[in-house]
């Protein structure tokens, strides 16, 4: 369900930065990066240059990486292109789920089986939220400002992250960063500002861990 | 942007998907991350979803607009408040929507 309210509000946000329907399709169906899509939206709609996008879209995405490492003892069986599949279909909370019940002991004994279900109940999810906001998108007046939905949908990822001190402390510098450097061209002031936010968190992070004991 | 440009990002971001999702599942032999880069990964979302949401929520027209008269910076306010109760995607949207659409109606 909430993926299903998260793909809608994905969906209207690409419909009302301007992608033609095609596009908005496109990027539903190739692109499946909820946080990466919103994220990339306001970038192509005040024209920075590709590379910065993307650039931008995988920041938003590397905690798929910490998500995909997590997962290497379950999924890094099989052929390539098994991996390859169950990998693209990664999602957040799938992967929050299996994890919870992985460690508790509670999974089936077909535990890929179980994550492929999982994955592909959440990519239809998202797929039906996409496809019912881009369609429906056209029919909302503008004057409605449903693209602060979009926003604010992000800002619910941000939110429940900023309870650990260098969380808070990088998305506090990162804040900063980016409106001081709002100026600088080819909307540059998001990318430095993600780096001064992630020395920040990491500055802090090795100030509050004593000696020895390293993660 | 350009038409070519639109769907070159788009085929960019699929990339980044792919890469980032299945990537490190593809080698075979024992993959392990200096811990440096570790917490670096770690916070790299939260810094850039900070880095895209905050100037939605704090400029109008390229200025700081930090006042009252902001609607959005009020709606940030109430959708930050209830996502700290209720951890909730849809409840925050709702909040902030609400906000928003009242704080406009006021000040109009």
């Amino acid at each position: 369900m909430g993926v299903f309210a998260w793909g809608l509000v994905t969906g209207l946000a690409m419909v009302k930065s301007g992608l033609t329907l095609a596009q908005a399709f496109g990027m539903a169906l190739l692109a499946y990066a909820g946080s990466a899509q919103l994220a990339a939206l306001p970038l192509i709609a005040g024209a920075a240059p590709v590379w910065v996008v993307v650039l931008t879209a995988t920041v938003v995405n590397l905690r798929f990486v910490i998500y995909s490492l997590a997962l290497r003892p379950t999924l890094g069986t099989g052929s390539r292109s098994r991996r390859l599949a169950l990998g693209y279909l990664t999602g957040d909370i799938p992967f929050v789920k299996f994890m919870t019940l992985l460690e508790r002991g509670s999974l089936p004994a077909q535990r890929i089986a179980w994550f492929a279900g999982a994955s592909a109940c959440n990519w239809l999810a998202w797929q039906a939220g996409s496809i019912l906001g881009i369609v429906a998108g056209g029919a909302i007046p503008a004057d409605w400002g449903l693209a602060l939905a979009g926003t604010l949908a992000l800002l619910s990822l941000v939110v429940p992250l900023c309870t650990r001190m260098p969380v808070l402390a990088g998305v506090l510098v990162a804040g900063i960063t980016v409106v001081v450097a709002h100026g600088l061209p080819l909307r540059l002031g998001v990318l430095l500002a993600v780096v001064c936010g992630i020395a920040a968190a990491v500055a802090v992070e090795a100030h509050l861990r004593p000696e020895g004991t390293a993660a | 942007m350009s038409e070519r440009e639109i769907w070159l990002s788009i085929l960019g971001i699929t990339l980044a998907t792919v890469l980032t999702r299945a990537g490190p599942l593809l080698p075979s032999r024992d993959l392990r991350l200096a811990p440096l880069i570790q917490s670096a990964l770690r916070y790299a979302p939260a810094c850039a979803l900070a880095a895209i949401v905050l100037p939605d929520l704090l400029l109008t027209g390229g200025t700081l607009d930090v006042s009252v008269a902001n609607p959005r910076l009020l709606a940030g306010i109430a959708a930050a408040a209830t996502c700290l109760f209720t951890r909730g995607t849809l409840s925050t949207i709702a909040a902030g929507m609400v906000a928003f659409w009242a704080a406009r109606w006021f000040t109009a």
